[in-house]
């Protein structure tokens, strides 16, 4: 039943391979800084991911236990797994390929897929196309590669592990003797290769141990047996892949760099500059036909740190509004960091600035940007904005999201209108402890100190069993400092309390009428911005003995502070 | 059946009937009315309207309430002088944090600022503590009037269409050291130039669980509906939820 299907003409894609052997080590061992012939493994999880030559003569193989490793090679360097570096470094062993044929695809970090026929045709032979890669990756990248040629994508993967030219044609039979297990090799994601490495386990346990045995079984019955993966895998085994490489191109970025002659201290040395840059990457965004809709401002400081924004900027449609829009947006974020009123680094004065397009699209062919499409309402709100924003500074208008946390301040996150960053504590984690609902609707930007008394006036405590010393039954608020009345009754020597008239002025203790708590919170203990806390819910009798007033209190160090207020 | 309803309907039917024939059409010149939530519909009988000033004093959560259903239905809203506001309680009432500009600290150029907010939003809320003179109030009236935005204001507006005052809010769930924070009801008073006489009503807030706009809480803020009254009305008198 199989025969027919593979007499059919099924013209697969002649493809090139270029592998580069243990590539999470190499990448970790080039970003370590380590000579190649170190001996280094990439850790994940339990086991050794990838391992380097030196390590794997000293006996440490992959999936080895990190113990188990050590005592293998003693001097075994184990660096920690990162996905981001590995497709970071890849981009070096991409770019060195890239200067032989005209694109590539980047299959996984570590494997490269190349359409071999006009490379071919362009290099004189296969032979030759395979030795120009390797030697332009080996020069330019620095790494060791080798390379195979077959038609269909596993023939090609596994022609690379064997260094091997397999003639169009010879696939099948290339494969045919080779383990089941070679299934995994043309697995790129790893989703799909925990699916496959299933499937190979079960074909193992049924005795089909070499790829021939299981491209024999009918198709039909492979499918109904082992869904799509089986089908996939059947696929691969012949050779009969259709999907051909999905070719990327290289282009530049968009953008624009202003060096400075003398490192800018002062914001009015940049207003100019920030016109300047903003006009030059207009032009450079016409000059390539297209819009952005989104800015990166980069600066470097003498210090050498890199400080890096993104600003949205939504028109593109508004033709000549850009350079201007851009401009202020420049000078905004430049202002913030030299100020250091912008979260981040110690403010030093800059030496370079950069501008770069993101979200590039060709002019004409814009998108609605933001939330759907931009209709009247929206473009006339954020127009608004942007001019509030011209009379107030970039801070003077921001932009909230909820953000992760358990006390009802760390819960929002608010950034400048029009910047873009991510919110600093994941919503979806589970953090467990935080304030019940329902959330207050007035939360004090800084807490305010408050006394809560027990009904013999002391303060109250909370021990470290969480026992209150006694139950809450006075509280005594801040009364506004301009309030004469309030300032008269604090001089009073009935109020307590003797001395100057510094110090905050407290207004008459009101009763308590029910409390619930106390809920600890201990927070980044292992950190310089270690808190630990317990709140309380308090309700109290307002002054005119109708009006109820209830507050969320903390004792933070031994004194009590109003967070926020369920009004 | 001849109810006291059924009577105010065709009272009502009758009314807009003669208006449309003599083309004195109140709504045509009002103006569209923005969502609000059903709980809310016996405090503002006539909506949300666009063009309105509404003062809320007591309470930043009804201030919240009355904005929520309008933004979640596509309304851009922003928050000016409002520094203390609990987004988070913001967000749960339904707000959409994404289509919300919070100007915290306007400062001196707060005129400016409001100016430019009600030309571009549709729904403004203002704070207490901004530097208003009673002529930028006029001005700015007037130009939410003339845009068809909605401003809601913390706090006594000169004024205002619709001044709102919660005389009187009471939580439950809490107990002596148990307990947590879980229903709440408040007693608004409602007055301003287009209300007409005082009328004080008991509405459900924060409903338990469920949000504002479930059944209960609008058949309960109907019942406080019917008791129209002068300011020296009791708690026992207003209905149910004084307890």
């Amino acid at each position: 039943m199989s025969a027919p299907l593979r007499d059919a003409a099924v013209v697969t894609v002649r493809r090139v391979v270029l592998w580069v052997p243990d590539w999470p080590v190499v990448a970790a061992m080039t970003q370590a800084g380590l000579s190649a012939d170190a001996p280094a493994a990439v850790l994940h999880g339990r086991g050794m991911l990838a391992v380097s030559a030196a390590a794997r003569a000293a006996g440490v193989r992959r999936g080895m236990r990190k113990r188990l490793a050590q005592r293998a090679c003693p001097e075994l360097e184990i660096l920690p797994h990162d996905e981001g570096r590995d497709a970071r470094e890849f981009e070096a062993v991409a770019a060195a390929a890239e200067q032989v044929v005209a694109g590539v695809e980047i299959s996984r970090p570590g494997l490269l897929m190349i359409p071999s026929e006009g490379a071919a045709r362009f290099h004189g032979s296969e032979e030759a196309l395979a030795e120009a890669l390797v030697t332009q990756v080996a020069e330019d990248a620095g790494c060791e590669s080798a390379v195979g040629i077959a038609d269909g994508l596993l023939a090609a993967v596994m022609a690379a592990r064997a260094n091997a030219l397999i003639e169009r044609g010879q696939s099948h039979d290339f494969l045919a003797p080779l383990p089941v297990g070679a299934l995994v090799h043309a697995a790129m994601e790893r989703t799909q290769r925990i699916e496959v490495e299933d499937l190979v386990s079960v074909l193992t346990r049924l005795g089909l141990t070499a790829l021939g045995d299981f491209t024999a079984l009918p198709a039909a019955d492979v499918v109904a047996r082992f869904g799509h993966v089986g089908a996939w895998a059947q696929r691969m085994a012949r050779g009969e892949d259709v999907a051909p490489p999905v070719l990327r191109r290289a282009e530049g970025d968009i953008g624009v760099e202003y060096v400075f002659e003398d490192p800018a201290e002062r914001v009015e040395q940049l207003a100019l500059v920030a016109a300047y840059v903003a006009e030059q990457l207009d032009t450079a965004l016409l000059a390539a036909a297209s819009r952005c809709s989104r800015v990166r401002i980069g600066a470097r400081t003498v210090t050498g740190e890199e400080l890096v924004r993104v600003w949205r900027t939504d028109v593109g449609s508004r033709s000549g509004a850009f350079s201007k829009h851009m401009a202020d947006r420049v000078r905004w974020q430049l202002e913030g960091w030299l100020s250091g009123t912008a979260a981040g680094p110690q403010p030093a004065p800059l030496t370079a600035l950069t501008l770069t397009a993101e979200d590039v699209v060709p002019l004409g062919s814009e998108q609605s940007f933001l939330w759907g499409g931009t209709s009247g309402a929206d473009a006339r709100a954020h127009r608004a904005l942007e001019r509030v924003q011209g009379l107030l500074g970039a801070e003077g208008v921001l932009a909230v999201a909820e953000q992760g946390g358990r006390t009802p301040r760390d819960r929002v996150h608010s950034l400048a209108w029009g910047q873009e960053g991510e919110p600093a504590r994941r919503v979806s984690h589970p953090w467990p402890g935080r304030i019940p609902d329902p959330a207050p609707a007035t939360v004090l930007p800084v807490p305010l100190e408050i006394h809560v008394l027990d009904a013999g006036g002391s303060p109250v405590r909370v021990d470290r069993r969480l026992a209150v010393s006694a139950p809450p039954t006075w509280v005594r608020l801040q009364a506004d400092p301009r309030d004469r009345v309030a300032r008269a009754a604090h001089r009073h020597p009935s109020s307590g309390h003797v001395g100057g008239d510094d110090g905050p002025v407290w207004a008459p203790p009101l009763p308590v009428e029910a409390w619930a708590g106390p809920w600890p919170i201990v927070e980044r203990w292992w950190s310089g911005e270690a808190s630990r806390r317990a709140f309380l819910q308090v309700a109290l009798r307002g002054e005119d003995g109708q009006s109820e007033v209830t507050l969320l209190v903390a004792l933070q160090e031994g004194r009590w502070m109003l967070e926020a207020v369920y009004d | 059946m001849d109810t006291q309803g059924t009577r105010l309907a065709a009272a009502r039917a009758a009314l807009s009937a003669v208006e449309s024939r003599m083309g004195a059409d109140r709504k045509a010149a009002e103006g569209p009315a923005l969502a609000l939530d059903e709980a809310l519909a016996p405090v503002l009988p006539h909506g949300l309207r666009r063009g309105k000033v509404i003062a809320v004093e007591g309470s930043t959560s009804l201030l919240l309430a009355l904005v929520a259903r309008a933004s979640k239905e596509g309304a851009w809203t922003a928050m000016v002088g409002m520094p203390h506001v609990g987004l988070l309680a913001a967000a749960r009432r339904g707000i959409d944090l994404d289509r919300l500009a919070l100007i915290p600290y306007p400062g001196a150029q707060a005129p400016a600022a409001l100016g430019a907010c009600i030309d571009g939003m549709d729904v403004v809320m203002v704070g207490q503590g901004i530097a208003l003179s009673d002529a930028d109030r006029r001005r700015l009236a007037g130009r939410a009037r003339e845009r068809g935005c909605v401003m809601v204001v913390g706090g006594s507006w000169t004024g205002a269409h619709v001044q709102l005052t919660v005389e009187k809010s009471r939580w439950s769930g809490l107990g002596a050291g148990e307990g947590r924070l879980r229903e709440r009801d408040v007693t608004v008073a409602i007055s301003g130039r287009s209300v007409g006489a005082t009328r004080r009503m008991i509405i459900t807030l924060d409903a338990g669980d469920p949000p504002v706009g479930s059944g209960g809480s609008a058949r309960r803020a109907a019942v406080g509906d019917s008791v129209v009254g002068s300011s020296a009305v009791g708690d026992r008198a207003l209905g149910t939820g004084a307890a």
